[in-house]
């Protein structure tokens, strides 16, 4: 009975956690959307995003709470700058030219940050205290908020881009670019709108992944990165939804697997995970299944 | 006329190379010292600091005259500073860069997983005609897994010996604090310092001193989430954790055991984390955490290399403090072994390093003396200290050496 209120226990921490996840893959999942590219240097613009508000926070002796808006505008000039220096100068024609340039500023951020900070990890205020206690379940308030969070950004996102002139633009550039420049839409505004509006919500999810995990650090970049590709592939390439559901799926999925195989073997499973996908249902949870041969 | 002015042209030109060749002759009598590790990425701080101590304690050194030679003058020492990047791959081949230079000697590497295979392209038996391996010296100041030393005859550490560490705390505790008799452990799976030291040292010297161990919770250097760790050890009920780990799992962790209210009596960390980092991650959840050093600035000597260190951009901890004490070891080792530093003395003097450094059974260092061991390895003075009010303070000074 233990061990089953354990995995339970186990399978509802991974959830929660999950929900960082999410954010990160909303992310990759909206850009991927409106320009069909994949933005490597995602999660490390969210890290840095966070990393400046925190900084921006003490040197200005705000309260903690404001992290989040100042989070939020430094990663949606961070967004700016990678659209600028990764798609904008990039020819676009070239599939692996935007790949390759954005791994490019995910190493640079990545090592920007190690220079500034020495790679020491950096304590993060906790924005949202106390545990959820519900019988023998105890659930992470903060991560809770996260998920709120994921959920709030989702209705927000699904609004601009289904009830908005902007979103009505952005569909259309994603669907047809040139015929939507020869409606008089501007392709580079769309985008660097699409990049800004992603980078911000990456800030958002940077300040709440360093709340969640209490620290931030450049060791948070990799593994968010990888988990971020994993969410937006299960989830369904340019799902948003299918993001949420993904990110949730992996936490719990990853915290089960090492629950009842060990850390050592977790990966792997969550790994087979997103080859199962792959084979089973390529086009992800909620995308469409591409065409095969 | 024109003659005598050809004359007074060529008398400077004369004198101008003249001086030229001096000035050559004075630098090749610089005595280069070279440092690797890990200035780039997340241990990135092992580099800075480690640099910072090798260029302060240089600086020290020629200020008070510099090195004598063994022709009798004086030597300047040089400290040049490469990165590995924490990387096996990229240490084997700084090395071989360091080698193929003019360098009397190397410090470092910073890391474990790179000084293993590293001590494994040197010869490893000095005089073996048929080990082509590379014969060059290396005074490793930072990677501390145990044991590593003995790969190569000419790997010699000043690390400390945290077997003996461990021993001496377990020991400690058992007749301070009798009401503590079981331990559990927390480990950082992937990195090899942290992993033997939980797996061969801390839990191995545990149980021999009679503690009950209850067992482990794993988990990787880049892990950020806690949940099962934390519920494990909470369900453990040991009276010490024990966290072989680095600062930022460690303060994971903590942070995680402080959410889920799991409140042993005693927490003890791993010998790297007697650092800032620890302090900057998780100060107030770190509170009390117990960690053997081999450096804390408790005498004038040690307060006086941490200012040094300081000035150089740098601090000094248990991994610093050793590159800091390997050039003043150096310096007497090139004095006592009459040490050219010339070009054409390079590999003479590099094997005049190496057999310097064999001889030693006692070194100076910033907490007293340490012993060497057969095996090319230090018994280094130790404390105790503890994370008090976001600052490390010494908690015990045991009687050794």
């Amino acid at each position: 009975m233990g061990s089953i209120v354990d995995l339970l226990q186990s399978m509802a921490d991974g959830l929660l956690f999950g929900a960082t996840y999410s954010l990160i893959g909303i992310g990759f999942t909206l850009v991927f959307g409106v320009m069909h590219k994949i933005n490597m240097a995602y999660a490390a613009a969210s890290i840095a995003g966070a990393y400046a508000g925190l900084v921006l926070l003490q040197l200005a002796g705000l309260p903690p709470w404001l992290v989040i808006p100042v989070s939020c505008l430094a990663g949606a000039l961070f967004g700016l700058v990678i659209y600028v220096t990764c798609f904008l100068l990039i020819p676009l024609s070239a599939p692996l030219a935007t790949l390759m340039s954005t791994v490019g500023m995910l190493l640079l951020i990545d090592e920007i940050v190690v220079h500034l900070t020495a790679g020491m990890p950096v304590n993060y205020p906790t924005l949202v205290r106390g545990m959820v206690s519900m019988g023998e379940f105890l659930l992470r308030g903060d991560l809770m908020v996260v998920f709120l969070v994921a959920v709030l950004s989702m209705a927000v996102l699904m609004y601009l881009l289904y009830r908005t002139r902007l979103g009505l633009a952005t569909r259309a550039v994603s669907q047809q670019p040139v015929a939507a420049q020869l409606c008089g839409m501007s392709l580079g505004q769309v985008n660097a709108l699409t990049f800004a509006i992603t980078g911000a919500l990456g800030g958002v999810a940077g300040a709440l992944i360093g709340s969640a995990v209490g620290m931030l650090s450049p060791l948070l970049t990799a593994p968010l990165t990888v988990k971020g590709l994993i969410v937006t592939v299960i989830g369904g390439l340019g799902s948003i939804p299918g993001a949420i559901i993904a990110g949730l799926l992996v936490g719990a999925a990853e915290n089960v697997f090492q629950f009842l195989r060990g850390v050592t073997e977790r990966d792997i499973y969550v790994m087979l995970l997103l080859f199962v996908f792959l084979v089973f249902r390529p086009g992800g949870i909620l995308g469409q299944d591409p065409a095969r041969n | 006329m024109f003659t005598a002015r050809a004359t007074a042209l060529t008398a400077a030109i004369g004198l101008a190379m003249l001086a030229n060749t001096g000035t050559a002759d004075a630098q090749e009598r610089q005595v280069k010292i070279s440092g690797f590790g890990a200035m780039s990425g997340v241990v990135r701080s092992f580099g800075i600091n480690s640099k910072a101590a090798l260029e302060a304690a240089a600086d020290q050194i020629n200020k008070a005259g510099g090195v004598t030679l063994g022709d009798g003058t004086k030597g300047k020492i040089v400290i040049d500073f490469l990165d590995d990047r924490c990387n096996a791959e990229e240490g084997i081949s700084v090395l071989r860069r360091i080698a193929s230079g003019d360098a009397l000697v190397a410090v470092g590497p910073t890391c474990s997983n790179v000084a293993e295979p590293l001590f494994g392209v040197l010869q490893k038996k000095v005089g073996d005609a048929g080990d082509t391996g590379l014969q060059f010296p290396v005074f490793t100041d930072v990677a501390i897994k145990i044991g590593l030393a003995k790969i190569s005859e000419w790997a010699f550490r000043n690390v400390p010996n945290e077997t003996e560490m461990y021993t001496t705390l377990f020991k400690w505790l058992k007749a301070t604090k009798p009401d503590l008799k079981s331990i559990y452990g927390g480990v950082e799976e992937n990195f090899a310092h942290s992993r033997a030291t939980w797996y061969a040292v801390m839990k191995e010297v545990a149980a021999k001193e009679g503690f009950e161990v209850k067992g482990e919770s794993k988990w990787l250097l880049e892990d950020t989430n806690f949940s099962n760790q934390a519920r494990e050890a909470k369900k453990a009920e040991a009276d010490i954790i024990a966290i072989a780990a680095h600062p930022f799992s460690t303060c994971g962790m903590l942070k995680e055991m402080a959410r889920q209210g799991v409140k042993p009596k005693l927490l003890i960390g791993l010998t790297s984390s007697s650092s800032m980092e620890t302090m900057q991650g998780c100060a107030g959840e770190a509170e009390a955490i117990i960690i053997p050093t081999s450096f804390a600035p408790v005498n004038d000597q040690a307060r006086a290399a941490a200012d040094a260190v300081t000035k150089f951009k740098g601090s000094l901890d248990l991994h610093s403090g050793a590159a800091w004490e390997n050039v003043f070891i150096l310096k007497k080792i090139i004095e006592d072994e009459k040490v050219m530093a010339k070009a054409d003395t390079l590999k003479a003097d590099r094997e005049k390093i190496r057999a310097g450094l064999a001889k030693l059974t006692a070194t100076d260092g910033l907490l007293g003396k340490s012993t060497r061991t057969p095996d090319r390895e230090a018994v280094k003075p130790y404390l105790f200290v503890h994370a008090k009010s976001g600052k490390w303070e010494v908690l015990h000074t045991p009687a050794v050496n």
